[in-house]
């Protein structure tokens, strides 16, 4: 493939990215709504309840922003090939497969979400499952920066 | 592995980055790759060695992989 036809399917696929952001955000403030005007006094009182409010509060932002980022990128082909070269490093790639991304990532997120619906039936389970979510994330994690810093 | 990279971009006047830029990586590999914590990849390291007008063999020392 020709340098200016990948460069084009990448635009493509900013510009998806771009719209399941706005959605992401959407879905947020959406949820904010409810959270704050819709929820009953008895949700409310929930830990859960917390908890869900702050990750998609965080949700919301850190969607926003990378919003914010792909559009800026979008503007200067500079900026595009620069993020294209740091999505398609080969080192990277090398070290996000030994620190087990993305599945690791999809599993914790997964984890987070049942953990969160589980919790309005068992407070231990959504504990249980938070905490195996957060530990896989950290030894990714962990396991990341050796590798960035031994290759 | 040793590679004649630094010395060429030295040569060439070229920073990390701008040689990352035109073989559609990052400075952060250019750089792994010049300390030889990181070996590049067969494409990675056809697309260096014909950015500066030369030879795979010119730019990577093979020596240590020929028996």
């Amino acid at each position: 493939m020709k340098g200016f036809e990948k460069m084009d399917n990448y635009k493509k696929v900013i510009k998806k990215r771009i719209w399941i952001l706005s959605f992401l955000v959407l879905l947020a403030v959406g949820l904010g709504i409810f959270d704050t005007f819709w929820a009953s006094a008895e949700m409310k009182k929930s830990k859960i309840f917390a908890f869900q409010c702050g990750a998609v509060t965080a949700l919301g932002v850190f969607s926003a922003c990378l919003l914010i980022h792909y559009k800026k990128i979008l503007q200067n082909e500079e900026d595009l090939k620069i993020q294209y070269n740091k999505e398609n490093d080969e080192r990277m790639k090398a070290i996000k497969a030994k620190a087990g991304m993305p599945m690791l990532l999809i599993t914790s997120i997964v984890m987070i979400i049942v953990g969160v619906i589980a919790g309005y039936f068992n407070f231990t389970i959504f504990f249980t499952l938070i905490i195996a979510a957060v530990c896989q994330l950290l030894t990714s994690f962990v396991v990341k920066l050796v590798y960035m810093k031994i290759m | 592995m040793n590679t004649r990279i630094k010395e060429l971009r030295k040569e060439n006047k070229l920073s990390q980055e701008e040689l990352a830029l035109a073989v559609g990586t990052t400075r952060q590999t250019i750089s792994s790759i010049e300390t030889g914590k990181y070996v590049a990849s067969l494409p990675l390291a056809y697309k260096i060695a014909r950015y500066f007008g030369l030879t795979i063999e010119e730019v990577f020392d093979l020596s240590e992989y020929i028996e």
